[in-house]
């Protein structure tokens, strides 16, 4: 079969980023192949630079065998190339037949031609098989069949290649099964698919290949018949530890319960349910590691611990304390720190000097306020002793946090949660993602420290070997509900990984979808 | 160790200086361009823009009497910008301080003429206090719809204008009507409820005064005080604040009502000081110039008094001008407007800076 399209040594790095890392693949005409790895293995940064969003900063990309240079979407929809974002970007007051059309119209001198308009749409929903209510007025269309438009809009402007990012992360089941039966009549009729995903179970029913990505890297490419999940997981997370552990798991471990958790349901931002009836015990002295691919609700129950987010039902309780009805502050007086895991988004005011970036937990308690005025010298000092302590590297406290580098801002949050050794649970999510090592190393041994004193940690994070190198025990967030891998042991990786990607069975090589 | 030290000190003074500097020429060359393009405009419209300006300027500060007028009329503008720096400081848009100045208006004229027998001061504090009340009264909608249904108060602050200055005139024109004034009016306030002059045959009273002794005290409030900071934080970063335990509406619901009772306030002090009575659409639009000033401040409560003066002079200027010279006073508007295009636009800011940071180094 023809090469449809391939790209050759691709990198690109983002500032302290390496995103992808001299990636090479090649799909054939009429192949689906699914690209699938961890958050941040660098699956959309590769879609992006095949839609003309990116330039690489070395390797080329051929279409058709011929060496393309897309430097804008248009580039990329003019040799053919499609993209279904994973967010549409429709208008919801206009019909799909007029979404679909949106700036490439036919038309009747300087009137848009509605007959001719859905004439033609209607055509290409009929040729493809793909089941659209043309007149329908978006905002009433289903989640599905907005999809569905936004795959013709790709069609409409001749797109032999389409891009689907996440397809499934927003459908039901249903509608599922019908986005991959129209996907596999699509791929009969000669168009190649590229499906981006991190469920196995789909890319095992779907695709012709499997092309795996890590840290950039591509890991391999395996014919999806002659594989299975148990593979696939283990490609996705790597079999060893890099870096190696860290922690001294205690001898002796403490059964003081700090933060237990009962029948635990949390809503999501779209009102669905994220958070599926959990129980979870977090001991004194404890590094409890949280696993999980991102989405999988593990945001909205840290949100719902710190009282950001509503409790659907269930209990919290710290230190045999119901919290759930407190709020962001009361469980913060009980004893709880938190690291969030956006920095820029909720760890810091980046317009804010460093010194009020540092005592939002304290401004209003005796020294710092006498009830109405801050009380700059007793603030100052407290500043100027976490900056010392926490080797933040700025000129003074009065600089914008805006203006630090990324490891240095989370040197300050740490500092502000972590630097008056009060808490009693700590929840930190993504501690060190994107920082150096040096600021990596540093706040990992804070968690630990933490942990040696007394306290219960709460680790969540997308990079699976932090997670291995801390926790004294790992659980791992799949599709709202958690898992228990246990105790921390030499093998727990794998065990980590098959949880992560595919719930409750782990993988099951039996479980394969295709035949070859 | 003396070398080592001495060297960041250096920078961090040559970094404030042309942080300063640039600022300085920032809104100099802003104002000469406006004040050009509006003397372009007079010269078409075959006036002398010079004569013009001239006026504009003895208009304005001609004399002690004609300043202390300048200053009479920036006094609401000075209480609207504070209100407009607090609310867009702590990421409120209340865009409804023309109707919260109404209603505090209103109000305090109401304390004004209804009440009797009161000494000055007793009267004329619970005028102003009335005046407080009534902008912020104005906001509690507004606060509600926000808070339980999340409505932006982007749109609810604007309409709540319109019914604000109807309403007002509805009050005026029926239920408070005085029936021996030719225009739409309340009765006159009583003597008791008048602000004191402060200068024999100007209209400038102690509201000016207190609108400064307002942003001062706005100042202190956001930036030295406990609650301030806790609002200054949520309008930086709402998210933060919330994941800080900052609370994030109690903060929306305090920086909401005391936008509207600053600027309620501007309306009390224009009612008492200057025209002693309630009248219809008596502002020209002094809410709408606080925003502006405002923003010319960039949000600062003591950056507002100068922004207010510039605007005061303008306003008091544009009067003169026109009986001296003929030019109409819209040609001020379009000064007014050109600066605001061009500090909102602020195209010069980052192109002064660099080119100052080459000349310094």
């Amino acid at each position: 079969m023809a090469e449809a399209i391939s790209v050759n040594n691709i990198t690109k790095t983002f500032p302290g980023v390496l995103a992808n890392d001299r990636v090479s693949m090649e799909i054939e005409k009429g192949e689906i192949r699914a690209i699938v790895g961890e958050n941040g293995a660098g699956k959309t940064t590769l879609m992006k630079i095949l839609y003309g969003l990116y330039r690489p900063d070395s390797g080329d990309i051929r279409v058709k065998g011929e060496i393309v240079k897309l430097s804008s979407a248009r580039d990329a929809i003019s040799k053919g190339i499609g993209m279904v974002h994973q967010h549409f970007m429709l208008v919801p007051s206009f019909t799909l037949a007029q979404n679909i059309v949106l700036g490439v119209e036919p038309h009747k001198r300087v009137f848009i031609d509605e007959k001719a308009l859905i004439e033609k749409v209607q055509r290409i929903s009929d040729q493809y098989n793909l089941d659209v209510n043309v007149n329908k007025l978006t905002l009433n269309a289903s989640v599905g069949e907005q999809q569905r438009a936004e795959i013709l809009k790709a069609l409409y402007r001749g797109a032999d290649i389409l891009i689907l990012d996440e397809p499934t992360a927003v459908l039901t089941d249903i509608e599922t099964k019908e986005l991959f039966s129209m996907l596999r009549g699509l791929a009969k009729q000669g168009k190649t698919i590229l499906f981006i995903s991190h469920k196995l179970r789909e890319v095992l029913e779907i695709s012709d290949n499997t092309t795996v990505m890590r840290q950039g890297k591509v890991v391999g490419t395996v014919r999806t018949c002659e594989t299975d999940d148990c593979e696939l997981a283990e490609m996705m997370v790597g079999r060893e530890t890099i870096g190696g552990r860290i922690r001294e798991t205690p001898e002796n471990r403490e059964k003081d319960v700090v933060l237990n958790i009962e029948n635990l349901s949390v809503l999501n931002s779209r009102d669905l349910l994220a958070v599926k009836n959990i129980n979870l015990e977090l001991h004194s002295g404890e590094i409890l590691g949280i696993a999980g691919v991102d989405g999988n609700g593990q945001e909205e129950f840290v949100e719902a611990l710190m009282g950001l987010r509503p409790a659907l039902t269930g209990k919290i309780s710290i230190d045999g304390q119901e919290v759930q009805e407190f709020s962001t502050r009361g469980i913060r007086e009980s004893g709880v720190a938190y690291i969030p895991s956006d920095r820029y988004r909720s760890g810091v005011a980046v317009d804010a000097a460093i010194w009020e970036n540092l005592i939002t937990s304290e401004y209003y308690n005796k020294p710092y306020t006498n009830g109405m005025s801050l009380m700059m010298r007793e603030i100052n000092n407290l500043s100027d002793s976490l900056v010392k302590k926490f080797q933040v590297s700025t000129p003074g406290i009065n600089v914008k946090a805006g203006n630090l580098s990324g490891g240095n801002i989370q040197r300050v949050i740490a500092g502000r949660e972590l630097g008056l050794d009060k808490a009693k649970i700590v929840i930190a999510s993504q501690p060190t993602r994107g920082i150096d090592i040096s600021g990596t190393e540093a706040i990992r041994q804070m968690l630990v420290d933490y942990a040696d004193r007394g306290a219960g940690v709460l680790l969540l994070s997308a990079d699976l070997d932090e997670i291995i190198a801390l926790s004294d025990r790992i659980i791992v967030f799949y599709n709202g509900k958690i898992y228990n891998a246990g105790f921390w042991y030499e093998g727990i990786r794998q065990v980590v990984g098959q949880l992560m990607t595919g719930g409750e069975g782990g993988c099951n090589a039996e479980d394969n979808a295709q035949t070859c | 160790m003396q070398k080592t030290t001495r060297k960041p000190v250096n920078s961090f003074f040559k970094k404030i200086f042309v942080e300063a500097g640039t600022q300085v020429a920032n809104y100099a060359i802003i104002f000469l361009i406006s004040i050009l393009i509006g003397a372009l405009v007079i010269f078409l419209s075959g006036k002398d823009p010079i004569a013009a300006y001239k006026a504009l300027w003895i208009g304005a500060f001609g004399n002690g009497l004609k300043f202390a007028d300048t200053l009479d009329r920036s006094t609401v503008m000075i209480l609207a910008g504070v209100a407009g720096a607090l609310a867009f400081r702590t990421n409120v848009t209340n865009l409804g301080l023309e109707g919260q100045l109404y209603m505090g208006a209103f109000a305090a004229a109401w304390v004004g003429f209804s009440i009797h027998g009161l000494p000055s001061y007793v009267h004329i504090p619970l005028c102003l206090i009335a005046g407080c009340l009534g902008g912020a009264i104005w906001t509690l909608p507004v606060i509600y719809l926000k808070l339980r249904w999340n409505i932006t108060e982007l749109v609810t602050t604007l309409m709540m204008n319109y019914i604000g200055i109807r309403f007002t005139e509805y009050l005026i024109a029926f239920p408070f009507k005085d029936p021996t004034a030719t225009l739409a009016g309340s009765p006159v306030l009583d003597a008791s409820a008048r602000l004191p002059k402060l200068m024999q045959g100007s209209t400038l009273n102690i509201g000016f005064i207190i609108a400064i002794a307002v942003a001062i005290f706005v100042y202190w409030f956001l930036f030295k005080s406990k609650t301030g900071y806790e609002m200054r934080m949520v309008g930086l970063n709402k998210d933060f604040a919330a994941a800080s335990g900052i609370p994030v509406n109690r903060s929306y619901i305090l920086a909401m009502t005391m936008s509207g009772a600053i600027v309620g306030l501007g309306g009390a002090i224009m009612i008492t000081g200057f025209f002693g009575r309630f009248l219809g659409s008596f502002s020209s639009g002094y809410g709408w110039d606080g925003m502006m000033i405002a923003l010319l401040a960039q949000n600062h409560p003591l950056g507002v008094l100068p922004a207010s003066l510039f605007y005061g002079a303008l306003a008091n200027g544009a009067l003169a001008m026109q009986s001296a010279t003929g030019v109409p006073q819209t040609a001020v508007v379009m000064v007014k407007g050109s600066i605001m295009f061009f500090v909102t636009v602020t195209v010069f800011v980052p192109y002064i800076r660099r080119r100052l940071e080459k000349w310094v180094a």
